[in-house]
């Protein structure tokens, strides 16, 4: 039996036949455009040169500059810094949200399913909404927290380089809460009732049950959230781009929104590559920390 | 769901009192812009500010039709048809791919699955240009179709990294029975692993419908054509000529959510089924 | 052994990816001509988003098309905040329309990429205002054709200013005091739109050449005394801080819904504010001065792409820039027409326009220069620093002149 198994499933190069035709379309419309990006970081493309067929090389001059430009410096920062913050607070309420929901009493689904709007709606029309209840004199957040005597005057949310970015993370973690609790409510169906059952027969209480049946066999679910969650994450464009395109005084700029505005407003395509195979440098070794983490699972 | 018990008697009005709360909380925003796309551009920068309009204004709304060379029933049939292609194309090609990673201990699978990580993390910016190359070349380009191509790219790595775990949750015994049924590997993927995955499958669906529908970077830069562009691109522009016109813009905001929102309501009871009914027992 | 392998299908990408990007080039250029237009049609792109405007350009068209039958001209609109992306795409796609009707200081960086057609010798521009077509001549080379020309002016609400008791101001002080009396309740007395971008650069530009300087001395007297009368305008309250995130139409419209007493905006929004709020109380003085007068010059420019249907381009703007089709699209527009017959009798009637047409003698150009938008962006950071406090004027100005020495001395 033992044996049988293994030849069916185990090395067996048939399965590639499944994998190929999805591994094929991204390689073209997106291993093609990675290439390109790379050739692309080594030259020396401005508005005098992008139309001519000979592109000077410029080796890692395009790298050695982004790392002296503070404004990059910043970029990457405020990328880490936004990715962590929106991590950490979808995917906790996401998860008791979740937790929540997964009781059976009488709202519970048609509740949870209207939950999934925020993360229906068109992320620049969530950046749009954000804009509004954010704005200075016409925001509602300004008002309800003065009237509940928080501040004194007016916090200029968007204009400032101390909140612009808090902003942000409000309106991203509004979007990402339903993305975390629906994925996890579909983890916990796999869970076994029987496990359940038997835990409680055991005289396990709640939290026990939690840490040691809910937690170890949602393990998959949690890595794949949060690895998915981290790369729209760390990409996030839409967002930014809408609500503030990295202002104030740059201080909200992303490492895909600095790549854009070199790329696109100021001409400096080498540049932009450059930085964008940075932010893809990182995503490369998160990628491979997910590979490692998820090893044990795999072999 | 997860085999819970239902919940009666005081816990349950509780519970959804308190469920009704999170609610109100958490969709508040929609409320305000609803609110406020209804008052007239004066109440809306009044302090204190009035929850319900107090004069009904329904000009922003008529304000819409009125304006310039943009349908809105138009820009929503786009988004649909390439929302539909690029949730056809995702989900064709990754059922099969996360089957594979997920039950096959093939050459080179780590590298594919580094791949299907990797491809998913460019951002925009770089894939804009190439991909107009590309879809250029296929003479695609200012048709739905390359958005259709384009958008897919989002969905397909997605999920196949949602799918790969719900085909490695499913026994083996099951796959095997089927073969001493007189399955073969293809015929026992269609015939039965398809179906215990369909929650995966559906959730996989909905996500990569949402990606596509979200979209407007490849939706505006591969389609030229006002009347060929999805909905993001109309809001976009709306919102380049109407800056902090609130009353307009939230009317606009609106009249995007709304039909999205009745379609999502009236189909949850399929969709919540389906992410919830097919779960592995034992 | 596993090394290998891995190398192996990393070869394989990079090998497809080549073909593919072989296939697309290739594929690309065989088809230029079908997608360009054949002979027959010519497309234009602009980034009008104002309905007016657009009624007017096809109504242009319209005519142009009844009245030959030799080439069928449409027009595109792409959204302002994606037109210089889609105009970069397409040059290194081969993707580009016939025409491009596109933001007079983005021309020169356009020219340099070598897809605009060279029509030295193919269009007379002997009767243009200077500065205008300066815009689109590199190197004594003529790649484009004015469409018409505006500048920024300074518009006051009469009743504002009758009810505080104040004169138009002239000056940078009369102004500050002016712009601080008419500030109460939810009015602020002055804003111009200071986007970090080239629309906040083309409103900041006047304020520093008012003081002598030019753009590419910013760390000098002036250009710090023109960070510090922003700093002034919006520390003392005069001037809300939300101008960092108002476009010129935001500005506009919160002149008009009352919310803002002075602003420096350009004809083009007359038309919309006569339809809008056509019981406000209006008017448009010179921008005040603090040396010298100064504005800045904005408009479109026509520029034909190279290797496109250009002959049928040209044969359009021919008939475009005719005395009558000017008159026509410069009133719809509210622009002050590039050709100096036509401006000189265009506003015999009108004094609002006579005071742009005025002010228009004060205003200069941006660049021409490639580069620009490198620095127009340390410009524009250096004044959004000053006014959201994040620098002092002269660290800001230090900061801009150090980023613009090393784009000019290159």
């Amino acid at each position: 039996m033992k044996k049988t198994r293994k030849r069916l499933f185990a090395y067996d190069n048939v399965g590639i036949l499944f994998v190929l035709p999805a591994f094929v379309y991204m390689l073209v419309f997106v291993g093609y455009p990675i290439v390109r990006n790379i050739v692309l970081s080594f030259q020396d493309v401005t508005v005098r040169t992008l139309t001519k067929p000979d592109k000077p090389f410029a080796g890692l001059q395009n790298y050695i500059d982004i790392f002296q430009d503070p404004v990059f410096i910043r970029s990457l920062l405020n990328t880490l810094i936004f990715t962590v913050c929106c991590l950490v607070f979808q995917f906790i309420i996401g998860f008791l949200l979740a937790l929540f929901f997964n009781q059976n009493f009488k709202t519970s689904k048609v509740v949870r399913g209207l939950l999934l709007i925020p993360w229906m709606i068109p992320i620049t029309v969530t950046a749009l909404i954000f804009k509004f209840i954010f704005g200075t004199d016409v925001g509602i957040l300004n008002y309800a927290l003065q009237s509940l005597g928080l501040i004194k005057e007016n916090i200029d949310w968007l204009t400032s380089t101390n909140t612009a970015m808090f902003a942000l993370i409000c309106a991203n973690v509004w979007i990402g809460i339903p993305f975390n609790m629906i994925l996890i409510s579909t983890g916990l169906t796999t869970i076994p009732t029987e496990l359940y059952e038997s835990a409680a027969l055991d005289g396990a209480g709640k939290v026990q049950t939690f840490f040691k049946i809910t937690l170890p066999l949602l393990r998959p679910t949690i890595e794949s959230v949060l690895i998915l969650g981290f790369i729209y994450t760390f990409k996030v464009y839409d967002l930014v781009y809408v609500m503030t395109s990295g202002g104030p005084v740059n201080s909200t700029h992303m490492l895909s929104t600095y790549s854009y505005k070199l790329s696109f407003e100021l001409f400096k395509y080498s540049k932009g590559a450059a930085v964008a195979n940075v932010l893809l440098v990182i995503l490369l070794i998160v990628g491979v920390f997910y590979l490692r983490a998820t090893k044990e699972e795999n072999e | 769901m997860g085999g819970e018990k239902k919940i009666t008697g005081k816990k349950n009005v509780i519970l959804s009192i308190l469920s009704v709360v999170l609610l109100c909380v958490l969709l508040f925003p929609l409320f305000w812009i609803l609110m406020t796309s209804l008052k007239t551009e004066q109440e809306i920068f009044r302090i204190p500010p009035t929850i319900i309009p107090e004069k009904l204004n329904l000009a922003s709304y008529a304000a819409q039709v009125e304006t310039g060379d943009f349908n809105m029933f138009q820009s929503f049939a786009n988004s649909f048809i390439i929302s539909i292609g690029a949730t056809l194309i995702s989900v064709i090609l990754a059922v099969p791919a996360s089957y594979g990673i997920a039950k096959y201990r093939f050459r080179g699978r780590k590298v594919m699955l580094l791949g299907f990580l990797v491809t998913q993390m460019l951002p925009v910016a770089v894939l804009l240009t190439p991909m107009f190359i590309l879809f250029r070349g296929m003479n695609l380009y200012n048709t739905p179709g390359a958005a259709i191509l384009a958008d897919a790219t989002i969905g397909i790595p997605f999920s196949i990294l949602i799918l790969k775990n719900y085909f490695a949750s499913i026994p083996r015994d099951l796959e095997e029975a089927a073969y001493i049924d007189g399955c073969n590997r293809f015929s026992a993927f269609i015939r039965v692993l398809i179906p215990i995955a369909k929650p995966g499958v559906m959730v996989c669906a909905i996500f990569s419908f949402l990606y596509a529908w979200g979209d407007l970077a490849y939706g505006m830069t591969f389609i030229i054509d006002q009347q060929k562009r999805p909905i993001t691109a109309g809001i976009f522009n709306f919102m380049g000529q109407y800056g902090t016109k609130w009353s307009y813009l939230t009317a606009f905001a609106v009249v995007t959510i709304i039909p999205v929102a009745l379609i999502f309501i009236f189909m949850q009871k399929y969709i919540i089924s389906g992410m919830t009914s097919g779960a592995v027992k034992g | 052994m596993k090394k290998k392998r891995i190398l192996a299908l990393a070869m394989t990408a990079a090998l497809t990816a080549g073909m593919l990007a072989g296939c697309g080039g290739d594929s690309g250029n065989g088809e230029n001509k079908e997608s360009g237009g054949g002979d027959k049609e010519v497309t234009i792109w602009y980034y009008w988003e104002t309905e007016g405007h657009q009624v007017a350009l096809d109504k242009v068209i319209t005519d142009y098309n009844s009245s030959q039958d030799e080439y069928e001209v449409t027009a595109k609109y792409v959204p302002f905040a994606d037109f210089k992306k889609q105009l970069s795409i397409g040059a290194s796609a081969d993707e580009l329309p016939d025409i491009a009707i596109l933001d007079s200081p983005d021309h020169a960086s356009y020219a340099v990429m070598d897809i605009f057609a060279d029509i030295t010798d193919k269009f007379d521009v002997s009767n243009y205002y200077e500065g205008a077509v300066d815009s689109c001549t590199i190197d004594g080379t003529l790649y484009g054709v004015p469409f018409g020309v505006n500048c920024l002016g300074l518009y006051y609400n009469e009743d504002m200013l009758k009810e505080a008791g104040c004169d138009v101001p002239t000056t940078w002080d009369e102004l500050k005091e002016t712009a601080q009396k008419l500030t109460k309740d939810n009015v602020t007395g002055l804003a111009f739109c200071s986007l970090a971008n080239e629309e906040g650069t083309f409103n900041f530009m006047p304020w520093v050449w008012s003081t002598g300087t030019d753009s590419y001395t910013i760390d000098s007297e002036g250009g710090i005394k023109a960070l510090t009368l922003a700093k002034d305008l919006v520390d003392s309250g005069a001037m809300s801080k939300e101008c960092i995130n108002w476009t010129q139409g935001d500005v506009m419209n919160q002149f008009i819904s009352g919310n803002v007493a002075m602003m420096i905006n350009g004809p083009w929004q007359i038309p919309t504010m006569q339809q809008e709020a056509p019981d406000l109380n209006w008017n448009v003085a010179l921008i005040p001065k603090d040396a010298e007068y100064a504005s800045c010059l904005g408009g479109e420019n026509y520029a034909v792409i190279k290797d496109g249907n250009e002959e049928g381009a040209l044969d359009f703007l021919e008939y475009a820039t005719s005395q009558e089709q000017v008159e026509y699209l410069m009133d719809a527009f509210g622009y002050i027409s590039a050709d100096k017959t036509i401006a000189e009798s265009q506003f015999a009637e009108d004094p609002v326009m006579q005071t742009f047409t005025e002010e228009l003698n004060y205003a200069k150009a941006r660049g021409p220069l490639a580069e620009w938008p490198e620095v127009s962006n340390a410009i524009s950071l250096a004044f959004n620093k000053v006014m959201t406090g994040e620098a002092q004027p002269a660290d800001a100005a230090a900061e801009a002149q150090a980023t613009i020495d090393g784009i000019v001395g290159q």
